[in-house]
């Protein structure tokens, strides 16, 4: 199998030759940056150097996937959020602290917003790495959900707020900014995306499984049902409370976090969507070697996850080796199984 | 001899969980604190209240942040102390927020209304203490670390440390280590507060640190670090005095280091 065919069969739970390595948030590092000479934050607005550098994750590092975007500011700043882009050693991110709206009919979203700049570099990096890369490898786009941009819009406190305070008011917001997540995703599948990561962020380290429920269960059924390749949903944090409602959406995979158990995981989702993940970032990626990281890709090989690779973004200075350790330890798994 | 015999009757006997005499006070305890040592705190607490402390601190609480503004209004002007409002009513309630976010009871949209109630309160509270000369419980420095926008557990860190009867200057989002030099030294203040949500920004903690160091400050304060990628051993290695891995656990530390500071 091509890498592209194992993680389109591993998000279909098909029969797969082997477990696909999957990142589908981030593998942008400092040390791939240099390798490729495609810096951050150029590498976030700039097409070229964009798919130059999502590009190393096959073919340097062996994964099966190339993401392109590697954060979650595009959309937010399409449609007028301001933006810290940082230098090459950090991470661009919205100021959220000065929220562009507060009320539901303050929603804009602009009707030509793909074409933004730091929008449409992602459609122009997503074509060179299919014209690139064509049927080898699967390339994913993203397109940021409503709650997610919740928080970049109005600020997280406000939103928060607003979400206990007035749940008709919250859903008619939510309401509103989908159509962002709607275009964007069917402009970068009209680019070439194989399959799209769709960040959502109703974490539990923010909000309960029932707000899962409640506010963004329906909406997350219609977009599987409207965008019409693979989803990958990601949300970071404690999840294992709202895998059941996830499992219900109908979406692809879900890209789950290193706080929830794979064998755990794995029971509640019960076989009605992939899970991707969930070696942790900070803890072992970032701060340990290559034999902590094989354990934890055995852990969720074990388990029976579709998909492995980390469990969100992975910081920018992770080595390379051991990112390498990922799929070494998943042929590895796979030649002793 | 039986011990008893040397205990008079009653003076002495521990609240009980029936005792509260609020409703809702009663049944929230019963239902959310599991905790021995934090059950009998919380009902030694709220049985030494009145019933119309029990009321602010069940408004604080149930997040009824207009009640709570109209019930320490007349609390003060019906000739109960600023003082014993703050600790009987506000500060006995977020004792409980604090404990149901903690055990995952509640969640941050929950805590960020219950605070809100809390401030309604502390909005007639302040004034008179102020003015009083009253002391806080502390004085804590918080900030998010330079490069870093996020500050969502910051913020409620220093709602909880408020609920403590803490002051907090809150530096914001993405603080220099001169910011934090400066704020320190305007302020007096001898806890500094670090929060970082990215792997990135976590080293800018150490440099904190460092320019303390250099600025020959670093024994006049303690330094208390927490966010989602920071971990005892980060704390340890960057130097810091203490490491929270929640809003409640920063409080503890909070009144440990000042414990510590005398």
């Amino acid at each position: 199998m091509t890498s592209r065919q194992r993680v389109l069969a591993a998000l279909n739970r098909e029969p797969v030759d082997r477990t696909p390595v999957c990142n589908p948030t981030s593998v942008a590092t400092v040390e791939l940056m240099d390798l490729v000479d495609a810096h951050f934050p150029d590498a976030n607005r700039d097409a070229e150097k964009m798919a130059r550098l999502a590009a190393t994750s096959y073919t340097e590092l062996g994964f099966d996937t190339i993401m392109p975007v590697f954060s979650i500011i595009q959309e937010s700043s399409a449609v007028g959020c301001k933006i810290q882009w940082e230098e090459k050693d950090n991470w661009p991110t919205v100021r959220m602290t000065e929220p562009i709206w507060s009320e539901p009919d303050d929603i804009r979203i602009p009707a030509d917003f793909v074409k933004h700049p730091d929008a449409k570099c992602v459609l122009d990096a997503i074509r060179i790495l299919k014209k690139e890369f064509g049927d080898e490898v699967a390339v994913i786009g993203k397109t940021m959900g409503p709650w997610s941009m919740g928080y970049h819009c109005f600020g997280v406190e406000r939103f928060l707020l607003m979400s206990l305070d007035d749940p008709d008011m919250t859903r008619t917001c939510l309401d509103r900014m989908k159509q962002s997540t709607i275009e964007y995703g069917i402009a970068q599948i009209e680019a070439g995306a194989d399959a799209l990561t769709l960040p959502d962020h109703a974490t539990g380290d923010l909000v309960s499984g029932e707000y899962y429920e409640r506010y963004l269960r329906d909406m997350h059924i219609e977009f599987a049902e409207t965008l019409k390749v693979p989803i990958i949903l990601h949300i970071c944090g404690r999840t294992v409370d709202r895998m059941e409602f996830i499992a219900q959406t109908g979406m692809a995979a879900f890209h789950y976090d290193s706080k929830n158990n794979p064998a755990e995981s794995m029971e509640v989702v019960a076989g009605r969507i992939s899970l991707v993940g969930n070696i942790n970032n900070p803890e072992t990626l970032f701060s340990k070697g290559p034999e902590d990281v094989a354990a934890e890709v055995r852990a969720n090989l074990d388990a029976g996850v579709q998909l492995v690779g980390p469990e969100c973004a992975i910081p920018l200075q992770t080595s390379i080796e051991n990112l390498k350790a990922i799929p070494r330890a998943v042929r590895e798994w796979h030649r002793a199984a | 001899m039986a011990s008893g015999s040397l205990i008079p009757t009653g003076s002495l006997r521990m609240a009980k969980l029936e005792d509260i005499s609020n409703d809702f006070l009663r049944e929230e305890v019963e239902t959310f604190v599991t905790r021995e040592d934090e059950r009998e705190n919380l009902i030694a607490r709220y049985t030494a209240a009145t019933p119309k402390m029990q009321a602010i601190a069940a408004g604080v609480v149930s997040a009824r942040h207009h009640d709570v503004d109209a019930m320490t209004a007349d609390a003060l002007t019906t000739g109960t102390s600023a003082l014993d409002v703050m600790d009987h009513g506000l500060i006995a309630g977020m004792a409980l927020v604090g404990i149901k976010f903690r055990d995952m009871k509640i969640f941050v949209p929950e805590v960020l209304a219950c605070a809100r109630a809390m401030k309604a309160g502390m909005k007639h509270i302040e004034p008179i203490l102020v003015a009083s000369g009253i002391a806080p419980t502390g004085k804590v420095i918080m900030g998010t670390v330079k490069g870093d926008l996020h500050d969502i557990g910051k913020n409620l860190c220093i709602m909880m440390l408020r609920g403590a009867a803490f002051q907090v200057i809150d530096l914001g989002v993405d603080t220099s280590p001169d910011d934090f030099i400066e704020a320190v030294e305007e302020h007096g203040a001898n806890i500094v507060g670090m929060s970082a949500l990215l792997t990135t920004t976590m080293p800018n903690m150490a440099k904190t640190i460092e320019a303390f160091i250099d600025a020959d400050l670093r024994d006049d304060v303690q330094f208390m670090v927490g966010g989602a990628p920071v971990t005892q051993i980060f704390a340890d290695e960057m130097g810091a005095d203490g490491y929270g891995d929640n809003a409640v656990e920063c409080v503890d530390l909070a009144k440990k280091l000042s414990d510590e500071n005398g």
